[in-house]
């Protein structure tokens, strides 16, 4: 892997590697795997041997890049590029000078093989704590006693910002940050105060506002908001502008039974399904959302009796009506959304 | 309805984390260019440096008599015939070039002793179908014919492929049985590219996940069929699942990840070999997704795909 981030690196150089080190190594961590499947990513991200050794009970174990273990009696661990605790010591072995992401790679296994181990505590480190923090699962105290470790102070109101490992960030917020695994793959977890400006970056999803120990529920809004951005027209998406709605769709279960949504992708299959169904929730009658699809009023009413048909209501005939194809359309958008499998880092840069 | 899939590998959805940067899910036909340059193989000197491997570039005659570049990879110091491998590389018929994946059969070479012949057949969608398949299959004409001239045993002669290199070296060994040419002592199929209709159960459960997903699957077959993709008139040598007779193969080699798309066209095609007398040998790993060899080698599920593929290469074509 230490080629691929070498290709990543040369494809777009203000890509940040090190995020993806962290969440490689969270999703270990989540999958359970064993000292060798550990050092053997720590290998091949780094690109040279990884090992380890512990005291009681004695045991050493040394892995090549290509995950091949190896024989010989263990070096001493290299100075510089090994890290000791809980009696634990993994080290990478690097000659020469230390690359760019040699520190990450080493803080990450020795956190990993900890761990795996049994031997220290997921929040020794002060990274995780914003995991905890973003866990609704977690006790209260112990997220209050997390948030105040990042900085987070009781009363306060803050925002959880998500991104894909892959966002362009013209402008990064100093704030706490982390690589937190999700349903939909590792997330990009930051926390802002309540009235932070804009921040120039895509794709992103802003959550509600809330007081510390309800950052769990702004965080899970985020996730709902990044997953509706659609770049390049919409690179970011905003909480606050869906209101309540945001709220029902952050606790839909992900495979809940969902008829109208199945009914409406079945419109969407045209090519001009989701500009019209779009324009439709967003306007107040059929000549402005014929003006918003830009086709004349005619064309749009034949759509709208067409969509009638396959929805098996009419969307125009009463509020909840509307309210039903507004829910379905943003459920589909959910449902379809591509924000989190586009990491091609170079695509839009010249 | 939503989608119910097998999951990745632990190991392997780590390794996503960095893949999923140098090769996303789903390529559109705005992504080619950004994959030929993120999937272009390394320098092959650096990663020949330090093998007893010696490499001689030569220019065959390819579809239509164009210019077509070979490298024969051969083992150091050995002189006389040795078996020998024509490897057709992986990118989806749009991009990649003859070296790469190539450090995955190098070991035929050094350990083996086999000499490998690796053709740079020219890309959709810029040459659609036929160039693809008949550059290769001039390229298994030459080496048979040059065979005393390469030290290469024409008894021994192996195609292999990944990806869609595995559909066309699945192509070329049915070209080879229905054009009596050169005769194939086997075919190494790694996840291979076989079925342009998209219609499996397993195509519909990769959408924007994992590596190669649906779209990417259909972007590639149409850049190579373009119109005709799907329909009644293409050729089994292109899309050799459409072949109607799968009898008087040579041994085939299948390997594939369960949790990709090319899952169920790879099983139904070592089914069908079977079904029609033939030799094939099929695994299937758990938790793989497409070409994990390829982006994680070092990982405990490609390490045992390497294993059971170099075993079985092994035993056709050693000394």
């Amino acid at each position: 892997m230490q080629e691929l981030l070498g290709r990543l690196s040369a494809l777009d150089p203000g890509a940040s590697l090190g995020l993806r080190v962290i969440a490689c190594f969270d999703e270990l961590v989540v999958g359970n795997v064993n000292s060798r499947a550990l050092l053997s990513a720590a290998a091949s991200l780094a690109g040279c041997n990884a090992g380890y050794c512990q005291d009681l009970p004695s045991r050493t174990m040394r892995v090549t890049p290509r995950g091949e273990l190896v024989d010989e009696p263990p070096v001493a661990p290299p100075a510089g590029s090994s890290a000791t605790a809980d009696g634990l010591t993994v080290w990478i072995e690097r000659s020469g000078p230390a690359h760019a992401n040699d520190a990450i790679i080493l803080e990450r296994l020795a956190l990993s093989m900890r761990i795996r181990h049994g031997r220290g505590r997921r929040d020794l480190d002060s990274r995780r704590a914003l995991g905890l923090v973003l866990d609704r699962a977690v006790p209260v105290e112990d997220r209050r006693t997390a948030a105040t470790r990042l900085g987070l102070a009781p009363g306060t109101r803050h925002r959880v910002v998500a991104a894909p490992l892959f966002a362009v960030w013209d402008e990064h917020p100093t704030a706490a940050e982390d690589v937190v695994p999700t349903p939909y793959g590792p997330i990009h977890a930051l926390v802002v105060p309540h009235d932070h400006p804009p921040i120039a970056a895509g794709p992103i999803g802003v959550g509600v506002a809330t007081t510390v120990e309800h950052l769990p529920r702004s965080f899970r809004t985020a996730v709902v908001a990044l997953r509706l951005c659609a770049p390049p027209e919409t690179p970011a998406v905003d909480a606050d502008h869906y209101g309540g709605l945001i709220g029902l769709l952050a606790d839909l279960p992900p495979d809940a039974d969902q008829p109208d949504v199945d009914a409406l992708a079945e419109v969407m299959v045209a090519p001009w399904g989701p500009p019209t169904v779009d324009a439709l929730v967003r306007a107040g009658s059929v000549r402005q959302a014929a003006r918003l699809a830009g086709v004349h009023h005619s064309t749009l009413q034949q759509r709208l009796d067409g969509i009638g048909d396959t929805l098996g209501f009419d969307p125009f005939d009463d509020g909840i009506s509307r309210t039903r194809l507004g829910i379905a359309y943003l459920a589909w958008r959910l449902r379809t959304s591509r924000v989190l499998d586009l990491p091609a880092p170079g695509r839009s840069r010249p | 309805m939503s989608v119910t899939r097998p999951g990745f590998d632990p190991e392997l959805k780590a390794g996503l984390a960095v893949v999923g940067g140098v090769f996303p899910p789903t390529i559109t036909p705005d992504l080619i260019g950004f994959m030929r340059r993120s999937y272009a193989s390394p320098p092959i000197e650096e990663t020949l440096r330090a093998k007893a491997i010696e490499r001689s570039d030569h220019t065959i005659a390819g579809h239509g008599g164009d210019a077509v570049a070979v490298s024969v990879l051969r083992p150091a110091g050995l002189s006389d015939a040795r078996p020998g491998v024509l490897f057709v590389h992986s990118g989806g018929l749009m991009f990649g070039d003859r070296f790469s994946g190539a450090d995955l059969v190098l070991a035929w070479v050094e350990t083996l002793g086999a000499v490998l012949v690796t053709v740079e057949y020219r890309l959709a969608p810029e040459h659609p179908d036929p160039y693809p398949r008949e550059d290769c299959y001039a390229a298994l004409e030459w080496v048979a014919a040059n065979a005393q001239r390469l030290g290469v045993r024409r008894d021994r002669l192996l195609v292999a492929g990944a990806s869609s290199g595995g559909g066309l070296a699945a192509g070329m060994a049915l070209a080879a049985r229905d054009r009596g040419g050169p005769a194939l002592c086997g075919q190494v199929l790694d996840y291979p590219m076989l079925d342009d209709r998209g219609v499996t159960a397993s195509t519909g459960q990769f959408d924007g996940v994992g590596v190669w997903d649906r779209v990417s699957n259909e972007t590639g077959w149409t850049a190579l069929l373009g119109d005709t993709r799907g329909g009644p008139d293409v050729s089994p040598y292109a899309a050799p699942a459409r072949a109607l007779d799968l009898g008087g193969l040579p041994p085939a080699f299948i390997d594939v990840g369960a949790a990709e798309i090319f899952r169920d066209e790879a099983i139904a095609y070592a089914g069908r070999i079977w079904a029609a007398g033939g030799d094939a040998e099929l695994h299937v790993w758990s938790g793989g997704f497409h070409a994990f060899d390829i982006f994680a080698p070092h990982t405990g599920l490609a390490r045992g795909m390497v294993r059971a593929r170099d075993a079985w290469v092994e035993k056709v074509l050693a000394d």
